[in-house]
């Protein structure tokens, strides 16, 4: 099975602050990965990187096999959606159609004019009088309409309603759908519980570090919430990974990685959802400076 | 790509097309009553340089201002063209778009930029040729093709200008990552730039040829040249005056006794007198000038400049745009 | 044609929700032996969710035996999940009654025991799953 983006100890660096640091990344070829972090964490840096927007002053990039370059073969594999949805104000969503069609070599205008025919988007209006979420829908149409082996989408359902996010994804997972496993998808957002529906696999950046990066569904199970009486939980630290701790006088609740079975019977294990467990690892990237880097096994 | 430029600019090309065909018809319409008001003038006065010197002016108010077309359409196109070429996509991030559409970004502004410098490089082509041949009449009259004002606004250097000023707007908006930075660059730079071209570089070009005479004669070089000094030397070769005006207070004191008018001269005395006396003080009379046959090299130089410059400007956009981060 | 409903919340994996609700949609009758599933692009279209987990259903039903993939066709139904023996409901009531007794005897109110069910059942679930992947 193949990688789609594989990144080893990226960093960028401006001049006075670090965008990206040593962030090894892999997500393989098929899947839909969540790109989860506070703001300023460096979701849209390293996207851009892998875009071939931007280049890295350290560490190195692979995308669909090789680095990101000034290539037309290379770019027509990939389809970059930035946060500001840029397009031309004055050209309307037919023309942008055509545009694609004389500047990419696999182009498939019938399906960004159905696509767009059933969301109701008048193809003949200008795009900068659309709303946001027509908008939006318009460019990822003319992405998907590129055909491409890789989409990098940052925050593009940041500035939608909750109607206009779910006909987005829902378009994406149809996207998705029809390329039949070809089309692997990073997707950057804060809303956690937008990805866990169309997601299968996270990278979670705080501080331009990464914290996480595996498939959802194993990452889950291999996370469990011990709840158990106050006590010392220092025999729990040692054997598995403690991400989080919150403790009363009489209780205590940990969030571990496990490394094994929990032995100690005074402890109720509980499954972890997809929220608790970013929410434990943001919090644990942001309280230590440290480098969290766990990526785990992408069998399937 | 040239489909997208093509569709990105009809509009504004069809204007222009409009708009230089409405200049081409005034400029036509203007000339040719000019050429024929001279032709008349040639046949009256059959030769007669008095008979020349006495006929009024070819060329009336407001239109004798044509020729600036030449200077201002290309710093208009620079700031119209040149400076939202790159600079308004950066600014709105269209070129995002683009560089993600399969389009390397060398192509991308290599289409963008030869259209686009070529297109102001027709225009002034067509507005510096109708110019020339409107101005010939004047021209042949006054001998003035070399003089600045005239030598800047006919022939070719004012497609050097255009392609000069694009260069720069491009630039600047790449540079800048926005337009209105670009267009006050483009303003500044282009004015700032012909300045010092046209007043101080272009005379020294070539050495410049000076012509000593007797001062009792006179020599005027031959065709349409350009003088760039003019007036006596004295026996040592010492520049005495460059003018009638400082030519009277540093002639020797025997010769200003000869002045007519000067309490103590001879009635009946003329000029002629006063000249035989510097003359006999081994005065001489000189001219600094640009013979006529030195106008198109000229031309081809200072073009030559203009579009070497331009060539670096682009040069110089081309690495930014491949090189720095989107 | 049966419509999915996937509810991010509910702890249950999307996958075995859409394989629970075909489940119960047969039970019911909704479906029928013959009748088609709606395609993955349709699922996908309606409820936003990764054609992955609805693949990862389909998948599962059919090696239940419920459901099969004709080649450039569709999905359809196959039979009916097995039910539950005759006499089987009312034998499984009383004891759950006296389970209920002997719980509310223990001191448990009704939140209590409806929340150990849950637990139980979700322990259940897993404990089958993970036996069908060694199996």
């Amino acid at each position: 099975m193949s990688t789609a983006v594989e990144t080893h100890e990226l960093s960028k660096r401006y001049r006075r602050v670090s965008a990206l640091t040593e962030c090894t990344v892999t997500v393989p070829e098929g899947r839909v990965s969540a790109l989860v972090g506070p703001n300023g964490a460096g979701k849209t840096t390293l996207l851009r990187i892998l875009a071939g927007l931007a280049s890295p002053t350290g560490g190195t990039a692979c995308v669909l096999g090789g680095a990101p370059r000034q290539d037309p073969a290379f770019l027509a594999e990939i389809g970059f959606l930035a946060q500001e949805i840029p397009l031309y104000g004055r050209f309307t969503a037919e023309d942008h159609i055509r545009i694609g069609a004389h500047m990419n070599p696999r182009w498939d205008s019938a399906l960004a004019r159905t696509r767009l025919a059933e969301l109701r988007i008048p193809l003949d209006q200008r795009v900068g009088t659309l709303s946001g979420g027509q908008r939006a829908q318009v460019a990822l149409a003319l992405t998907l309409a590129k055909r491409p082996r890789l989409l990098l989408l940052d925050e593009p359902v940041a500035a939608l309603d909750p109607l206009a996010r779910r006909n987005f994804l829902a378009t994406l997972a149809s996207g998705m759908a029809d390329a039949e496993g070809g089309l692997t998808v990073v997707l950057s957002s804060h809303l956690i519980t937008d990805l866990e529906r169309v997601c299968d696999h996270i990278v979670l950046l705080t501080g331009s570090r990464v914290q996480l990066c595996g498939d959802i569904e194993a990452l889950l199970a291999e996370h469990k919430i011990l709840v158990g009486p106050r006590k010392d939980t220092a025999p729990i630290e040692r054997t598995h990974r403690v991400v989080q701790t919150a403790a009363t006088p009489r209780q205590s609740t940990l969030l571990v990685r496990l490394s094994g079975p929990v032995v100690d019977p005074a402890y109720q294990a509980e499954d972890v959802t997809l929220e608790e467990l970013v929410l434990a690892y943001m919090g644990a990237g942001e309280a230590s400076a440290g480098r969290h880097l766990t990526t785990v096994g992408e069998g399937s | 790509m040239t489909w997208l430029v093509w569709r990105q600019y009809r509009a504004q090309g069809a204007i222009a097309v409009a708009l230089l065909a409405a200049a081409a018809a005034v400029i036509l319409a203007d000339g040719l009553q000019i050429a024929s008001h001279w032709h008349t003038i040639l046949v009256t006065c059959a030769g007669n340089s008095t008979c020349l010197q006495q006929q009024g002016p070819l060329v009336n108010g407001v239109v004798s201002d044509l020729p600036y077309i030449s200077l201002i359409v290309p710093v208009v196109l620079g700031m119209l063209w040149g400076a939202p070429l790159v600079g308004h996509e950066l600014e709105t991030r269209t070129s995002e778009f683009a560089w993600t559409q399969s389009v390397t970004r060398t192509r991308w502004l290599t289409v963008k930029v030869g259209w686009l410098l070529l297109a102001a490089a027709v225009c002034l082509g067509v507005i510096t040729t109708l110019i020339t041949w409107w101005a010939g009449p004047g021209n042949a009259r006054f001998a003035s093709a070399f003089e600045p004002g005239h030598f800047d606004t006919q022939g070719i250097v004012p497609i050097g200008y255009a392609v000069f000023a694009m260069a720069l707007g491009i630039a600047a908006g790449t540079v800048a990552r926005r337009t209105l930075p670009a267009i006050a660059v483009v303003l500044g730079g282009f004015i700032g730039l012909r300045l010092v071209i046209s007043d101080f570089l272009r005379q020294h070009y070539m050495a410049a040829v000076t012509k000593y005479y007797s001062v009792t004669g006179s020599f005027t070089p031959r065709g349409q040249a350009w003088v760039l000094a003019q007036g006596a030397v004295s026996r040592t070769g010492r520049v005495v005056a460059t003018g009638w005006g400082d030519l009277y207070p540093a002639l020797p004191a025997s010769c200003q006794k000869l002045l007519p008018g000067t309490p103590g001269a001879k009635s009946g005395a003329s000029l002629d007198a006063v000249f035989s006396c510097m003359r006999a003080h081994g005065w001489r009379g000189f001219v600094t000038y640009q013979p006529a046959s030195r106008y198109w090299p000229f031309q081809g130089i200072e073009t030559g400049i203009y579009v070497l410059l331009a060539a670096a400007l682009v040069a110089v956009t081309f690495v930014i745009i491949r090189t720095r981060d989107a | 044609m049966i419509s999915f409903r996937v509810n991010g919340r509910s702890g249950v994996p999307p996958y075995l929700q859409i394989v629970q609700q075909v489940r119960q949609a047969l039970r019911m009758g909704v479906l029928d032996v013959g009748d088609q599933l709606p395609t993955v692009r349709e699922v996908v279209a309606a409820v936003a969710v990764n054609p992955n987990t609805v693949l990862k259903a389909y998948r599962d039903l059919e090696r239940e035996g419920l459901v099969e993939a004709r080649a450039g066709h569709g999905t359809f139904v196959r039979k009916r999940p097995p039910g539950p023996p005759p006499g089987t409901h009312s034998r499984l009531g009383r004891s759950l009654a006296r389970w209920v007794r002997e719980a509310r005897g223990a001191g448990l109110d009704d939140e209590s025991m409806e929340s150990l069910l849950r637990v139980t059942l979700r322990a259940a679930d897993a404990a089958d799953s993970n036996s069908e992947e060694s199996a």
